[in-house]
């Protein structure tokens, strides 16, 4: 039937069904004008809505063991269909962990060293391409030899029974991302991240492989904030042949892969080392503001408030530069760009600081470390002051003021020492605690106040505890505001 | 819709996973509303996914050819497993279902029977369908496959629901006179 046709019968099928019952015989055989196979198509179709009862009104029907046992078109490699404790080979399938363009990823055990593997079923139709599988050899043992924390280590690539199976360090975390997705990283956290990716794409550069199809979907981030890069070495199987399809649909959202790949890639240009770089940007930059750039360019303000989130956006656009010669020559000067950054968990505070921003910081831990002695050391003219006052009233001044000043100065501490030591946290550490420093200085102000009007009109120590009362004051009001914001931390 | 293929997967995943769930809950061989769980995999993967789809009809008309190339698979496997066991068996898996999954492969589906259709001669004519009215045939996928309503039919077609009315009313008349016409090849 040409489409033609379909649209006179469509026509005299419509029409005739508003026409009333008696007449319809009659219309039709007016309408079609003399065509008698016109007529007879129409009229069959009439009869057949006529009975149509139920017909496809329920829609389908379908048992869940079919669907969970569903299987992509042509789309999914040979072993997609192994269940936990399938033995292939020396492997014993525990269970799936993902599917993909490239196959199916079960988490399995190798009976052999009795460890945890990530066992990648490759496609099979790698299996009738010698030069491909040639290929995947080459770079299955290129990877192999990259030996970094912040790349998942690629074990073996074997051939049992006919699959293809690569057999990869086992990560128990998140993918990049789920992470993103879940909603804002916090900027020493995208730092901490971005860090790790730029020492395992240093170390594979160095090795002599490159990437390909860097994505938060092909990096893991681990409990303590650790992220691996995962799929060295085979990444390009997703297109072996060449550029892959356009990542943008005609309504221009973003779709997959490339959305992270590098001008010269899409148009199918040869990626090399600089190619990972700039997806690495495009992720930098993805973390900082929670959406791709290509989705929301600008960082929000709140971002760009913060020094540390500023400078880890400028080495994102430089790394994601469209123009290749324009970014990071190498991992190794991205990584020491990134490495170069304040708050570098104990490499830039130890030494002298390397930025102002580094001094600023440093002048924010010098407050901290301080305000925190200073308190501490106030109780010695409390304790005096309690002598002054007496009674009851001496015991409940010293012992109010000592607490604040106690509590005040251990949670400046606390924040020194994660300066110093968690850097990552440090965000974290300070919106906690904010509260109860508030809390203790205001009680702190207060109660050196009240003592002052309770000491003995002819003692000096009125005035010592009137002065340290304002001393408070202005530190918690004026100063230590200012060192944090030039710290970058507001 | 041009990324229909980078998105199956997804879609596919997520089905089988509720399809996974529902397994332990319910007993063998009970069938479930493509309707359900299509919705099911929509508001699962709302939550995570939102950005690879540009709106919940894109979403739902890939869940639709999902559900539709899921139960093609099945019915073929089936077809295969009873020719090879000389197509008279009925399996225990059949005795246990509902009377719309009983009847075996050989026997002529009851086109008056609702819910009773040959999934297999229906893609088939489908198909044929397809290549002089795509936009009918999409109706009945997106209608029949993903369980959606004429509202989001029209949505994600792109046509008023009035339109889509006529070309599923006309649709359904077409496939049930091709299903008829023509018996299925044993």
């Amino acid at each position: 039937m040409t489409p033609q046709r379909w649209n006179q019968i469509k026509a005299l099928f419509n029409g005739a069904l508003e026409q009333p019952i008696e007449t319809r015989a009659a219309w039709l055989q007016r309408e079609s004008g003399g065509d008698a196979t016109l007529l007879a198509d129409a009229e069959r179709l009439l009869r057949s809505f006529d009975t149509l009862g139920g017909f496809l009104d329920q829609p389908a029907q379908v048992a869940p063991e079919d669907v969970s046992q569903a299987t992509l078109p042509g789309g999914e490699g040979e072993g997609a269909g192994w269940r936990a404790g399938d033995r292939i080979g020396e492997f014993e399938i525990v269970r799936t962990i993902g599917r993909g363009g490239m196959g199916v990823v079960y988490l399995a055990t190798d009976r052999r060293l009795h460890r945890n593997v990530a066992l990648k079923s490759l496609p099979a139709s790698l299996a009738g391409n010698p030069e491909l599988r040639e290929r995947l050899k080459r770079e299955a043992r290129a990877a192999a030899t990259i030996t970094d924390p912040a790349v998942a280590t690629v074990y073996s690539l074997e051939e049992v029974e006919g699959h293809l199976l690569l057999a990869s360090e086992y990560l128990d975390g998140r993918t990049l991302r789920a992470v993103i997705d879940d909603g804002p990283i916090g900027v020493p956290a995208a730092r901490q991240i971005a860090l790790h990716v730029a020492r395992g794409l240093r170390a594979a550069h160095d090795a002599g492989v490159i990437h390909r199809d860097l994505k938060p979907e092909n990096i893991v981030v681990g409990p303590g904030g650790t992220a691996k890069i995962v799929d060295f070495g085979i990444a390009w199987l997703q297109h072996p042949t060449g550029a892959p399809q356009t990542k943008l649909t005609h309504e221009g959202a973003m779709i997959g892969t490339p959305a992270y790949m590098a001008p010269e890639q899409l148009i199918g240009g040869t990626p090399d080392a600089r190619t990972d770089l700039f997806a690495f940007g495009v992720i930098l930059a993805e973390m900082l503001s929670g959406r791709h750039p290509l989705v929301a360019p600008a960082p929000d303000s709140a971002a760009a408030r913060d020094a540390l989130a500023r400078q880890l956006q400028a080495v994102a656009d430089h790394a994601r530069h469209p123009d290749p010669t324009q970014r990071f020559g190498s991992a190794l000067e991205l990584l020491a760009a990134l490495e170069g950054l304040p708050e570098a968990a104990g490499t830039t505070v130890a030494g002298p600081p390397v930025s102002d921003d580094g001094t600023a910081r440093f002048w924010w831990e010098f407050h901290q470390g301080a305000a925190a002695v200073s308190y501490a050391v106030l109780i010695w003219p409390v304790w005096l002051a309690r002598a002054q006052i007496g009674g009851l009233e001496g015991r409940g001044f010293f012992i109010a003021t000592t607490i604040a000043a106690l509590m005040a100065s251990m949670l400046r501490l606390h924040l020194w020492f994660m300066s110093r030591q968690h850097a990552a946290e440090l965000a974290w550490a300070r919106r906690r605690s904010a509260p109860f420093i508030r809390a203790a200085d205001i009680m702190l102000v207060v109660s050196l106040v009240i003592g002052a009007g309770l000491v003995a009109a002819q003692s000096v120590l009125d005035v010592v505890l009137l002065g340290l009362a304002v001393g408070v004051a202005i530190t918690f009001a004026f100063i230590e505001p200012s060192t944090a914001r030039a710290a970058g931390l507001e | 819709m041009k990324a229909h293929h980078e998105l199956m997967p997804l879609v596919y995943d997520e089905l089988r996973r509720i399809a996974a769930r529902y397994m332990g809950r319910e007993r063998p061989g009970q069938t479930l509303q493509a309707t359900g769980l299509v919705n099911e995999a929509f508001v699962r993967m709302a939550v995570e996914r939102t950005r690879e789809f540009q709106n919940r009809t894109h979403f739902l008309a890939i869940a639709a050819l999902s559900m539709r190339q899921i139960l093609v698979q099945r019915a073929r496997a089936k077809r295969a497993s009873k020719r090879d066991a000389g197509g008279h068996q009925v399996t225990l898996n059949d005795i246990s279902a509902p009377p719309s999954a009983i009847r075996p492969e050989f026997e002529r589906p009851d086109p008056d029977r609702p819910g009773d259709v040959d999934v297999l001669a229906l893609d088939e004519a489908l198909s044929r369908l397809a290549a002089f009215d795509p936009e009918a045939a999409q109706v009945v996928e997106l209608r029949y496959f993903g369980g959606l309503t004429v509202e989001e039919t029209a949505e994600a077609v792109g046509v008023s629901p009035a339109t889509v009315k006529r070309q599923w009313t006309m649709a359904r008349a077409w496939l049930k006179q091709a299903l008829e016409a023509e018996p299925r090849q044993p």
